[in-house]
């Protein structure tokens, strides 16, 4: 179980992703609706993990990410996007993601995926 | 011709015979008598430990064969690699994203790609994967980078289990259109033409990701009354089916089709 930070500029994502995360016993300790907001909030909550959308205003997941590994280079970031954008794998792995869920989502998988990331 | 013991459907009963598997047709003997060459097979199901063949035109002629999943497996690839149906080599990945995540061993396979009257089917030395046409989701021509190219795919995203499972399929940019197109036309029947609104599609989407009512209800600050109209909508359009009581359903193929184009649709 981890506190865990969501970043995406959707509310209605952001409430699936915490029913799902909660559901599985974690503690959402905050949420963001861009990479800007983001940033901040990992640098004052310290979670021990983000689900990081890659579409948003401001400052994109990717952006995002790669700010929060300089900051803190055990960040442990799972990227979230749109189907039909999984080329982004690469960039955001290279960018030191250390998973990928792609929207739609199903809960068992994702809570599959946080784990890994977490006990990783 | 190596002859196996099978059992075969004849007049509504499943009868002990045996089969031979030939190069270029197999052979069931009695009661059936009958040798069936692969090239006028048009289709082939399989349930566990059955397989169903169909020939003619219109698949009007069907012979329903059970045996071991070693002969099953056998028959299958003859089948699959000879009938006539749409069908060309290609390097396959099944399943390459699972539930919306990435399959972090999945590689590509070498071998051939068939498009049936009721399914696509995939062969190669080890492995033998079967979509069901009424199982896709979604078919897309799409890019991927694959060995630091980014080489166009055709990406299929389909049930198992109601799980989505995306797979892709990778051959020459000149068969890949072709491909495409055989199987946009191929699953043109279910394609999803309806519009819902906003409300449902976001209840569309939870039911996808796995929420039961009581969650819904709680997420969308939606009473019990309004919640059951809008299963009432999904139901009536075939996007979702009773799962086990009639206050929680889950979607059909149709419903993940819709929710997965709204997603590409979105901004993301």
């Amino acid at each position: 179980m981890g506190k865990i930070l969501i970043v995406d500029d959707t509310m209605f994502m952001r409430t699936l992703l915490k029913n799902i995360l909660f559901s599985g016993g974690h503690d959402i300790v905050g949420e963001a609706a861009d990479g800007t907001e983001a940033l901040a909030k990992y640098q004052e909550l310290k979670p021990d993990l983000v689900t990081m959308d890659v579409v948003m205003p401001k400052m994109n997941g990717i952006e995002a990410l790669k700010a929060i590994k300089a900051a803190d280079p055990s960040a442990k970031v799972i990227m979230c996007t749109a189907v039909g954008q999984e080329q982004m794998v690469k960039l955001a792995v290279k960018s030191g993601a250390r998973g990928y869920i792609v929207k739609p989502f199903q809960a068992p998988k994702v809570l599959e995926e946080v784990k890994n990331v977490l006990s990783a | 011709m190596k002859s196996v013991p099978v059992k075969v459907e004849h007049e509504g009963k499943w009868v002990p015979t045996t089969m031979g598997i030939g190069e270029d047709r197999i052979r069931i003997d009695a009661p059936l008598g009958c040798e069936i060459p692969y090239k006028s097979m048009v289709d082939l199901e399989e349930k566990k430990n059955q397989v169903m063949i169909a020939t003619g035109v219109n698949a009007e002629k069907i012979y329903r064969i059970a045996s071991v999943e070693k002969v099953l497996s056998v028959l299958k690839k003859f089948v699959i690699t000879q009938c006539s149906a749409y069908r060309l080599n290609a390097f396959f990945m099944s399943p390459a994203i699972r539930g919306g995540v990435l399959v972090q061993d999945a590689r590509w396979d070498k071998g051939v790609i068939a498009v049936m009257k009721t399914g696509i089917w995939f062969v190669s030395q080890d492995t033998q994967v079967c979509i069901p046409l009424d199982d896709v989701a979604d078919i897309e021509l799409t890019s991927r980078e694959i060995q630091e190219k980014n080489l166009d795919v055709v990406k299929i995203d389909h049930l198992v289990e109601n799980e989505v499972v995306t797979s892709f399929v990778l051959c020459p940019l000149t068969t890949l259109q072709v491909l495409y197109n055989f199987l946009k036309e191929a699953t043109h029947d279910y394609e999803v033409n309806e519009e819902i609104d906003p409300l449902t599609g976001q209840v569309a989407m939870l039911v996808y990701s796995g929420m039961d009512s009581g969650a819904i209800e709680n997420m969308l600050q939606l009473s019990h009354k309004d919640l059951d109209a809008v299963y009432e909508q999904l139901l009536s359009k075939g996007f979702a089916e009773v799962l086990y009581v009639r206050k929680e359903v889950q979607l059909t193929a149709k419903g993940v089709r819709y929710i997965s184009n709204a997603m590409k649709s979105s901004t993301g």
